[in-house]
């Protein structure tokens, strides 16, 4: 695994492509992870700092995942 | 400021002890470290055995004790020094940390961390999720102010000369605010684009990232910035300017010093015009870096941002006497007029046709003039980047050879190395040790060129070796054209009465305010400091500005701090925040300035390709933030309560006191050290303290998650005495703690998600005091299941689940597997040194396991080794809540004690 703040500072890189990808709809973190080609730990990273924050929000749970979506309003986009 | 008794730290012992001798009426001053009270309690999700809310519990004893009318309170800062003085008073030595946002007007909205573009661990969240820069430490934080850290000036912004700040840019870019990033560098100086292009970007120089795969390409960030922003906007975007002030400043030259002041004083409200000897403005910017190096609609689209605030430019204009520009209405004039000046060789011919000065050669190119270098031979005179401009210019206008002398070797040239590297693969041929000796010509027109070999001999004034003659090594070169680029000069003489210049007839100015002879005359840039930088340039005009400003208002000069940065941050600090780098190589695999590698070298027109959106987001996300903070200014701009102030500064203060309690708490055991269990790089291996982050209301994450890809957990195991009673990372104590919140865990588990299964690896449960076994028992009944046994390894399979490989010793003592999805280390306490050092000429003796010691523990509690300094809670030894809060009160009882004792005897 890479060094926790060197993945962390990439939140604000990774932001908007985790939007980009959060536009299909709803999506698990292994999903986001998929979908952006990283490692679910250092998805989990970034959509939690982003939950944090009040960019994405989480839905439902399936399958024992909970899904996330942008917000609808709050934070910075 | 004088207290009866100082209490460092404010986690629950701390301010058991500062309440109850608050209460007592005794005046006490706590200092805390963080920036609230409440120590690690507050983080935790409830207490065991009774599960109540851990918050409920903590936050009215941090409310009294910041708000107690006996306590005051000093957050962010950190107790430097204690010394005893001749009254039995000890002397306190207090560092307050700046927290550059003003206390009392944060109304703690948190819009500054919304806003911030910096991501850092969480601390208070034990690193499983992101703060910014700029935060409060956690919803109940007492008193709910942010702070925003900030280690220094990071290498690359405290680098500029001009003071742009290059880390704040680089951030913004990082997040995709570009026209944030614009608006940050505009704020320093209209040319950003022209920075974009040819800066020499110092900053890339100190970059800390250069010592890892290369520095972040600033520059051509900056560049992105620029040519985006213009693309989008092909005309200003209106700026805030102040009122009208009625007070005209001339500026004489529109070079990079000249564009930046007029900029500066016109959004001041000042109204300013710009005189310019050329027909176009822009100075060196547009007459002598080539296009390829600064194109020239981006020069002109800078030079709109100063005219689009009403800056006049009156081209075709020489100031040949600034003493009539204050006939003319103008109440201070700047001087930028450059180095306009070639400065000559003084060797025979240099009058022939055919031997032209570096700048007048660009000049005529710059301008248009028709220059044709086809199929001829130009020979280059110097090794400064003036020189590489003109040579490489030379080279594209299809001259047939181009070769440049130089009188040293290249590691002395002064030109950057990419230019002279770029300069080679278009053809340019370098020759080193020589210097010519004559130009001859025929009919007053050169033909050939007398060069001399050198050789280094003695150290000269600088210790560098001066170049001598090589004698008998004369010999001449066929020359069509000769360019000399030996340096530049100013031509500043003669322009105001009382106007003094320098031997080397720059202007002598006051270099804190730029300041002429003539008072109301200032002076910068090239000028004043010779041939430089752009950036050099640009720093000049702002600074100008600054004082102009202040001179036009009456105010004085002298000793105002211009310049407030912060001191430069420390990059082997930087570079030890990261225990791996991963190996991010910047984009550069286009040439610097100028040239694809292919070599083209045709008309002049090959520009540097510019970065992509994904390009210039990946090469600001290589920043490593060495400052934290990056000044990027969207706190200061979004900030409802104005509160921000990037002024403040550390400071120190002294106070005395009476008593003194330690109450610094304990440091958590690092798991790593337990490298069988995989914590660190299992991504879902974690420890108690996590758990209890995980389960408290103010959580990371939406739910108990496991960390490595979102999972609802559904099969947890718990690791008991993880680094306690182990001698094998030399810590035989029982951590006191560990059982018990794992069991609170297992319940608050079996609450929060019915479904999952948990167990509870152990040696033995130590459940000792009123409440514990039945705690325990409750436990097991709803479900936990306890397995005696000690886990000698965790391995991890595809899926994230961990594989525990434990010896099963209530059946038989066979080694067992199981598997689990996710596993939590219960890890013990260690005492924290940080501050024992603080005793100046006493020493606080420790105990066999580097505890605070108490001399008695037994009949004496809380008493240390040095009179008058008492310990409590946790600082002494692992403890459970209520024993830390019985020590606290017994603490504070010794405390008052003493105190009375004291006064007793006086």
């Amino acid at each position: 695994m890479r060094d926790v703040r060197e993945i962390i500072r990439e939140e604000m890189l990774m932001r908007d492509r985790v939007l980009a990808v959060l536009e299909a709809g709803p999506k698990t973190v292994p999903e986001i992870a998929v979908a952006l080609g990283h490692p679910s730990e250092e998805v989990m990273f970034w959509v939690m700092g982003m939950r944090k924050y009040g960019v994405v929000v989480e839905t439902e749970e399936e399958d024992g995942y909970f899904k996330y979506q942008a917000a609808a309003a709050g934070g910075e986009h | 400021m004088s207290y009866d008794i100082l209490v460092v730290g404010s986690g629950i012992g701390g301010m058991e002890s500062a309440i109850k001798l608050g209460d007592m009426g005794y005046k006490v001053l706590v200092v805390e470290k963080d920036s609230s009270v409440g120590g690690k309690m507050i983080l935790l999700s409830k207490v065991f055995p009774t599960l109540d809310c851990a918050s409920c519990i903590s936050t009215p004893k941090m409310a009294a004790t910041v708000n107690h009318p006996n306590i005051d309170v000093m957050t962010y800062s950190e107790v430097e020094q204690v010394q005893r003085v001749q009254n039995g008073q000890f002397k306190v030595r207090v560092r307050r940390k700046p927290t550059f946002i003003n206390q009392s007007a944060c109304t703690g909205c948190r819009q500054c961390e919304e806003v911030c573009n910096v991501a850092v661990p969480d601390q208070f969240n034990f690193d499983l999720v992101a703060r910014r820069a700029a935060y409060i430490p956690f919803p109940q934080a007492v008193p709910k102010k942010a702070v925003i850290e900030k280690r220094g000036s990071s290498p690359c912004s405290f680098t500029c000369p001009a003071g742009i700040k290059a880390h704040g840019y680089v951030a913004l870019a990082r997040s995709g605010k570009f026209d944030e990033a614009f608006n940050l560098v505009l704020d320093s100086t209209p040319l950003v684009g022209s920075l974009g292009r040819a800066c020499y970007a110092p900053c890339e120089g100190q970059c800390t990232r250069g010592g890892l795969e290369g520095p972040v390409e600033i520059r051509r960030l900056k560049s992105y910035i620029a040519e985006r922003h213009y693309n989008a906007h092909p005309q200003p975007v209106t700026l805030t300017t102040a009122e009208p002030k009625g007070r005209q400043v001339a500026v004489v030259g529109s070079g990079p010093a000249g564009l930046t002041c007029a900029f500066q004083l016109a959004r001041q409200g000042y109204g300013v015009k710009i005189f310019e000897a050329a027909s176009r403005p822009g100075g060196m910017l547009g007459l002598a870096i080539p296009a390829y190096r600064l194109p020239r609609e981006v020069l002109d689209r800078d030079i709109q941002n100063v005219t689009a605030l009403g800056v006049k430019i009156a081209t075709n204009t020489r100031v040949n006497n600034i003493d009539s520009l204050q006939e003319q209405g103008f109440d201070a004039v700047f001087l930028a007029t450059g180095t306009p000046g070639n400065a000559r060789l003084g060797v025979a011919g240099e009058n022939l046709n055919g031997v032209i000065g570096a700048l007048e050669f660009l000049r005529r190119v710059n301008l248009g003039e028709d220059v044709n270098l086809q199929g001829q031979k130009v020979v280059v005179i110097g090794g400064g980047n003036v020189a590489m401009d003109a040579a490489r210019v030379a080279a594209r206008l299809g001259a047939a050879q181009v070769a440049l002398h130089y009188r040293r070797s290249r590691e002395d040239m002064p030109a950057h190395g990419w230019e002279v590297e770029a300069a080679g693969v278009e053809g340019v041929e370098f020759h080193y040790f020589s210097a010519p000796v004559k130009f001859n010509g025929q009919d007053g027109q050169l033909n050939t060129v007398e060069l001399i070999r050198l050789e280094p001999g003695a150290p000269d004034a600088g210790g560098r070796p001066k170049p001598v003659p090589v004698q008998g090594s004369e010999h001449q070169v066929a020359a069509d054209l000769v360019i000399t680029a030996v340096g530049l000069v100013p031509q500043a003489a003669g322009l105001a009465d009382g106007l003094k210049l320098n031997p080397d007839g720059t202007v002598l100015v006051n270099t804190d305010t730029l300041q002429t002879a003539v008072p109301h005359v200032f002076a910068g840039g090239d000028v004043v400091t010779g041939p430089s930088m752009i950036v050099n340039a640009v720093a000049q005009g702002k600074k100008a500005a600054f004082y102009i400003d202040r001179y036009l208002r009456g105010e004085q000069l002298a000793g105002v701090n211009y310049d407030d940065r912060l001191p430069v941050v420390d990059q082997k600090e930087v570079m030890g925040r990261q225990q791996s780098y991963s190996n991010l190589p910047a984009v550069g695999t286009k040439n610097q300035n100028g040239t694809n590698m292919t070599g083209q070298t045709s008309a002049g027109s090959v520009t540097e390709p510019a970065l992509t959106e994904a390009e210039a987001r990946y090469s600001a996300g290589r920043c490593l933030d060495c400052g934290v903070c990056s000044e990027c200014s969207q706190c200061i701009t979004t900030c409802p309560a104005n509160a921000v102030d990037m002024a403040m500064r550390e400071r120190v203060e002294e106070v005395e006191a009476a008593a003194v309690i330690m109450s610094t708490g304990f440091k958590l055991f690092p798991a790593e050290l337990k490298t069988q269990y995989g914590y660190g790089t299992l991504k879902n291996v974690i420890t108690g303290m996590h758990m209890d982050r995980l389960l408290a209301p103010t959580r990371p994450y939406n739910s108990v998650l496991r960390p490595g890809d979102g999972k609802v957990p559904d099969n947890i195991a718990f690791v008991l005495c993880t680094g306690s009673r182990d001698c094998t990372v030399d810590n035989q104590l029982c951590s006191r703690v560990c059982c018990m919140y794992s069991v609170k865990h297992n319940q608050l588990i079996m609450g929060a998600l019915p479904l999952a299964d948990v167990t509870v690896y152990y040696m033995d449960i130590r459940a000792f005091s009123k409440g514990y076994d039945e705690f325990y028992q409750q436990a097991e009944a709803m479900g936990a299941n306890f397995v005696r046994g000690r886990i000698a390894g965790i391995d991890e399979n595809q899926d994230g689940n961990l594989v525990l490989q434990y010896e099963d010793i209530a059946n038989g003592g066979q080694t067992v597997t199981a598997e689990h999805d996710l596993v939590v280390l219960s890890v013990g306490m260690l005492p924290n040194t940080d501050a024992y050092g603080i005793f100046s000429g006493e020493s606080l003796q420790t105990d066999d396991f580097s505890f605070v010691k108490e001399m008695d523990e037994d009949i004496d509690p809380g008493r240390t080794s040095i009179d008058g300094v008492f310990v409590a809670g946790t600082a002494s030894g692992a403890r459970d809540i209520p024993d830390s809060i019985l020590h606290a009160g017994a603490a504070a009882a010794q405390a008052a004690a003493y105190v009375e004792r004291a006064r007793v005897k006086r």
